[in-house]
């Protein structure tokens, strides 16, 4: 398990308690895991995302991502409805550990309320929280 | 109070290398390194080392010694080697299972022969001293004497088919070594000053036990020798092991690998429960027609007059997609009756299926173009007996699979291949 100052953390989204980030991108929002979150996972091995079309509010679980020893949920950082799924991640779901924030990402939604982005932790809460 | 976590001799390497570590059975223990999907397919296609210093020994000594542990251990100690069934010997050893009178397992254990009244009982993490008590608690005046190892004895295994490739340039006498070692023997003494320590020694001196077992099902071996040598061997056998792909494994990879060779794990798929109706019989002393015992034991009567009836299954699932085992799980027959529930649910990422069949990434006859997308597996325990072939679903809060109930999973395993091929 690498150190906290291992890991990356991009500035350019917000972070949940749980460990998801979301982040702005033209007229959606994007949503994937943090490097903390795939690298206490371990090797991701499946990851099963929800339909395009489907609704969730925020805090409610969208999916699951599967490593060779457990099973996690995935819970939505803001609510909305699912416009796209990483597809490519059915065969390659090590994207997930080797590349969480780009090709690794998971869902795209239409937000239902855009200002619950702003609600989200920043860069330097969410270093925080990790920290203690 | 908290108890302290304890340590191996190679803690600090784990940490050094960026282990995931996590307490397993108290002990600070790595769970997996980098990668525990490439620690797995290393033990498959090349070699793995994996700290096992956290388990305990015993030694029982005296001429009471075989008597007291025919008396305590599952397995019959006059009739457990090969398929003739040959009384333990020096330098062999069996697998079995300390039971209490109700039957319900206290640890599963591997009893070493090294000479005749001279046994070497290596049981689980923490178990040292149950064991050891339970066994002193049933002496009744034999003439035995019991030491519990915990703590003093370094241990690692080196599994995999390469095993014996990486072992050889750091042995003294390798030829001698492996000329004849069957699977379930082995050789040396971890104490210099034991008449048996000459027969297996490290290029440096160092004497070693080396036995032909281990918990993945694949070809290897497992190393008890002093403490305060073992990080060098761990060190040196990760250089001679590098053109054969040898890592550092973790604990999870020994957990996958062991559930895809269908091996318990002692307290979860052995337990508070009857030791019977499960995939390992040959821990039990059957007589050849399956229908009693060939000695008495602690347990026997429990298991000879059961009041609960359970069974034991081996599954496999039809993807990678597992269930979260234990008491919140549950297994459903056809007609939607809870059964049972789920001891362990793993990926084994080193098989997959095709056209109905499983095969592994070492299967010599797999397709072309065959990729593993690893399949779940494990174990069940349920209430009415299943039939391999039979379907059952697995269910946990979240969801619910298919999976058939097996004999088998991982095929072509190659723990008992001739060391002769292995060279």
């Amino acid at each position: 398990m690498k150190e906290i100052s291992e890991l990356k953390f991009p500035d350019d989204r917000g972070y949940t308690d749980d460990h998801e980030w979301a982040k702005k991108t033209g007229d959606g929002v994007r949503i994937g895991i943090s490097d903390y979150a795939q690298d206490q996972l371990g090797d991701v091995v499946f990851v099963e995302l929800p339909d395009v079309g489907s609704s969730f509010a925020k805090g409610e679980e969208f999916g699951t991502v599967e490593s060779v020893k457990a099973v996690s949920e995935l819970y939505m950082p803001i609510g909305g409805e699912v416009t796209a799924v990483n597809e490519s991640l059915a065969d390659q779901p090590e994207r997930v550990n080797t590349d969480p924030y780009e090709s690794g990402w998971m869902i795209e939604v239409k937000a239902s309320d855009p200002s619950e982005l702003d609600a989200l932790k920043s860069k330097a809460e969410y270093l925080e929280m990790l920290k203690g | 109070m908290m108890p302290t976590i304890k340590t191996t001799p190679l803690h600090h390497w784990h940490r050094e290398n960026g282990a995931n570590m996590a307490d397993f059975g108290g002990y600070d223990m790595p769970l997996w390194y980098a990668s525990v999907k490439d620690e797995h397919l290393a033990v498959l296609s090349g070699a793995g080392i994996f700290d096992t210093s956290h388990m305990a020994a015993i030694t029982v000594c005296g001429t009471g010694a075989a008597d007291l542990l025919q008396h305590c251990f599952t397995n019959n100690l006059d009739a457990c080697v090969g398929p003739s069934r040959r009384p333990l010997s020096p330098g062999r050893c069996v697998y079995g299972a300390f039971l209490d009178e109700k039957g319900h397992t206290i640890d599963d254990a591997i009893v070493f022969m090294l000479a005749s009244g001279n046994y070497l009982v290596v049981v689980n993490a923490g178990m040292g001293a149950g064991v050891a008590g339970h066994l002193t608690g049933h002496l009744d005046g034999r003439d035995a004497a019991i030491t519990d190892l915990t703590d003093r004895l370094g241990k690692m295994d080196v599994q995999g088919p390469a095993a014996a490739k990486v072992l050889m340039p750091l042995l003294a006498d390798p030829e001698t070594v492996f000329g004849q070692m069957p699977y379930f023997s082995f050789k040396g003494h971890y104490d210099g000053d034991s008449p048996l320590a000459d027969a297996v020694r490290l290029d440096d001196g160092t004497p070693i036990l080396l036995s032909r077992t281990g918990y993945t099902g694949e070809f290897g071996f497992e190393i008890f020798m002093a403490p305060e040598k073992i990080q060098s061997l761990w060190q040196r056998l990760l250089t001679a092991g590098e053109g054969y792909g040898i890592r550092a494994c973790g604990l999870a990879a020994r957990d996958s690998l062991r559930a895809g060779a269908v091996l318990p794990l002692s307290h979860q798929d052995i337990g508070h429960w009857p030791f019977i109706n499960h995939p390992w019989p040959f821990a039990l002393p059957f007589n050849a027609e399956q229908t009693g015992f060939t000695k008495d034991f602690i347990g026997r009567s429990a298991l000879e007059n059961l009041s609960d009836f359970s069974f034991t299954h081996a599954f496999v699932g039809r993807d990678l997609r597992k269930v979260a085992a234990g008491e919140d799980s549950r297994v459903i027959d056809a007609d939607g009756r809870h059964i049972g529930r789920v001891l362990t649910c793993v990926t084994d990422m080193g098989i997959g299926m095709h056209d109905g069949e499983i095969f592994s990434v070492a299967s010599p006859n797999r397709p072309a173009g065959f990729k593993a997308k690893g399949l779940c597996c494990g174990f069940v325990r349920v209430d009415r007996k299943r039939k391999p072939g039979q379907a059952v679903e697995i269910a946990d809060s979240r969801r619910k699979l298919t999976v058939t109930i097996v004999e088998d999973v991982r095929p072509h395993r190659s723990a008992r291949k001739p060391m002769a091929e292995m060279i």
